[in-house]
């Protein structure tokens, strides 16, 4: 069951009006993988992640989620498979406590418990698993930017996915937090065996986390591989117009 | 827990005396209990969908004036409880029709276009009327006495308010929360928005329904302009913003402090009552945006931890 596919995104375009978003991907993720998503700005990598996640319909192509077809389904059915996605702006449940946010995910998402106390403690699990249980009463409003980071990545946890899609879940963190946050993505792989699809601009995170990138330029995906392949491939490096990819 | 306890008995003992005022107060005063419950049943309906989703209606007013006019129709041909039953079922229905289109739209649209009902059912009952017998208004003869009315709004005021507080209480709650605070990401954690929305946007309507068709009988005589009037739904709001909005006390609170100010007032200077009172909303709405009771709540309601 290694090499089963968790994820396989066929030939997927997204037009916007006259724009073209993203142009005939094909993108497959396999159980137990961490693949890295990554290109520059507009590339169509949020898009992407919108499209899989339900929040757009695709204008052709099909979403396969452990099998089974995924296309056009709301963003609560895909969740409740087995899918869920982070935001790259961090979409908190402001005023609501940093519990409330993640029992949210534990009460609506795979596993739809009824039980508000049950609920309550299987967060509180979770948050001592993200470093967030001594803040679990403090309203989400008043995090920094890094704890809103721990407590998206907490919420999602709490829906109980077997794949996660991370948007940029460390961007805009000092390098101090950068490393600490990998460390929960990694931990997130190894202890609870759940796959990951990243989109990621810190290239350090994600040549050190991934086992497979994907490359997309102006919405095509223009390249595929290994960290090492990705930052030899000529066309890759053109891309960042020439910025080293290591950087 | 002891402080929970205590609190119920506080409440327990509250609607007893509630239910004692028909036998001792005279009829100004029970009158004014009516009118007491009928907006805490009102305010607190309201907040199911607007307070805790964040959907600020004003479509108040429509449910009510449907529930009138349903009672209006029906009155001596149905018996009175289960017309007011009714009139609320028929709100409740009334609201699941149209409720998915209507919560597509977000913030200041879906608030235009709940006016926007009010308005049409307005209308539309004004032209209905003139066709059926040539004029706007009704009077309603053999209504039943202050006591019954008193009673029934009594009933449905506090099935408003115990309502309220446990959708509030509750994972339905939270998850109507969750929209609020981010309606995009509460569906992608598995929250069915649409249906979250809907159902909240049914349970709001049902009890203005029934009061709607209660007072129609209180009143003895109604017309489109006076039942439908957008009034209803505005009084519904400054209520609730003026008890802070989002909680079952709040919403009380409004409605009784708006209710007995009001009264206060119109007694007093009949001609400055609106002007005074529009005073007391800019200033709370200006110096205390989260309620007057915020900052005692902040207090003493915290949930225990």
């Amino acid at each position: 069951m290694k090499d089963m596919k968790m994820l396989e995104a066929r030939n997927i375009s997204k037009r916007f009006g006259g724009l073209m978003a993203l142009e005939d991907v094909n993108i497959s993720v396999a159980q137990g993988e961490i693949v890295g998503l990554i290109g520059a700005n507009g590339a169509g990598k949020t898009t992407l992640f919108n499209v899989i996640s339900g929040t757009y319909a695709p204008t052709s192509g099909r979403i396969l989620f452990k099998g089974r077809e995924i296309t056009g389904m709301r963003p609560h059915e895909i969740c409740r498979r087995g899918l869920v996605r982070t935001f790259q702006v961090v979409k908190p449940f402001r005023n609501m406590t940093v519990l409330r946010n993640v029992m949210a995910g534990k009460l609506f998402g795979k596993d739809r418990v009824k039980n508000l106390e049950y609920a309550r403690e299987e967060a509180l699990k979770i948050l001592e698993f993200v470093g967030l249980a001594q803040k679990a009463h403090v309203l989400a409003r008043g995090l920094g930017l890094a704890d809103h980071k721990r407590l998206e990545l907490a919420r999602s946890l709490a829906a109980d996915p077997e794949l996660l899609l991370l948007d940029e879940a460390l961007a805009g963190l000092t390098p101090t937090e950068t490393v600490e946050a990998m460390e929960i993505v990694r931990k997130i792989h190894e202890k609870l065996q759940i796959t990951i699809l990243m989109v990621e601009h810190v290239m350090k995170a994600v040549t050190g986390l991934c086992s497979r990138i994907v490359v997309l330029h102006y919405g095509r995906k223009i390249a595929e591989g290994t960290p090492k392949e990705i930052a030899e491939n000529p066309e890759v490096v053109e891309a960042y117009l020439g910025e080293s990819i290591e950087a | 827990m002891a402080k929970r306890a205590a609190l119920y008995g506080f409440l327990a003992l509250i609607l007893a005396l509630l239910c004692l005022v028909p036998a001792f107060a005279s009829d100004y005063v029970v009158s004014l209990f009516l009118d007491l419950l009928m907006w805490i049943a009102l305010t607190e309906s309201w907040i199911i969908l607007s307070g805790y989703t964040g959907y600020i209606s004003l479509g108040h007013s429509a449910f009510f004036g449907l529930g009138a006019y349903f009672m209006a129709m029906t009155w001596t041909h149905i018996p009175y409880a289960l017309g007011v039953l009714s009139g609320g079922l028929v709100c409740l229905a009334f609201a699941f029709a149209i409720g998915f289109p209507f919560l597509r739209v977000r913030g200041p649209y879906f608030v235009i276009l709940t006016l926007g009902l009010s308005e049409f059912t307005k209308y539309l009952f004004i032209n209905l009327e003139i066709k059926l017998g040539g004029t706007v208004g009704r009077i309603l003869m053999m209504t039943p006495g202050l006591e019954t009315l008193y009673y029934s709004v009594l009933i449905v005021g506090t099935g408003a308010t115990i309502t309220a507080y446990f959708v509030k209480n509750s994972r339905f709650g939270i998850g109507l929360f969750s929209i609020k605070e981010e309606e995009d990401a509460a569906n992608s954690l598995g929250i069915n928005t649409s249906i979250y929305k809907w159902l909240a946007f049914g349970i709001s309507a049902f009890f203005p329904g029934m009061v709607g068709a209660i007072l129609a009988l209180r009143r003895s005589y109604i017309d489109p302009y006076t039942v439908f009037s957008p009034a209803v739904s505005f009084q519904v709001i400054v209520m609730a913003f003026l008890g802070g909005f989002e909680d079952v006390e709040g919403a009380l609170l409004g409605a009784v402090v708006l209710t007995l100010v009001s009264e206060a007032l119109w007694a007093q200077y009949p001609y400055y009552y609106m002007i005074i009172l529009g005073a007391i909303v800019i200033f709370i709405v200006k110096f205390m945006p989260l309620g007057v009771l915020h900052p005692i709540k902040q207090r003493l309601l915290k949930e225990p931890q």
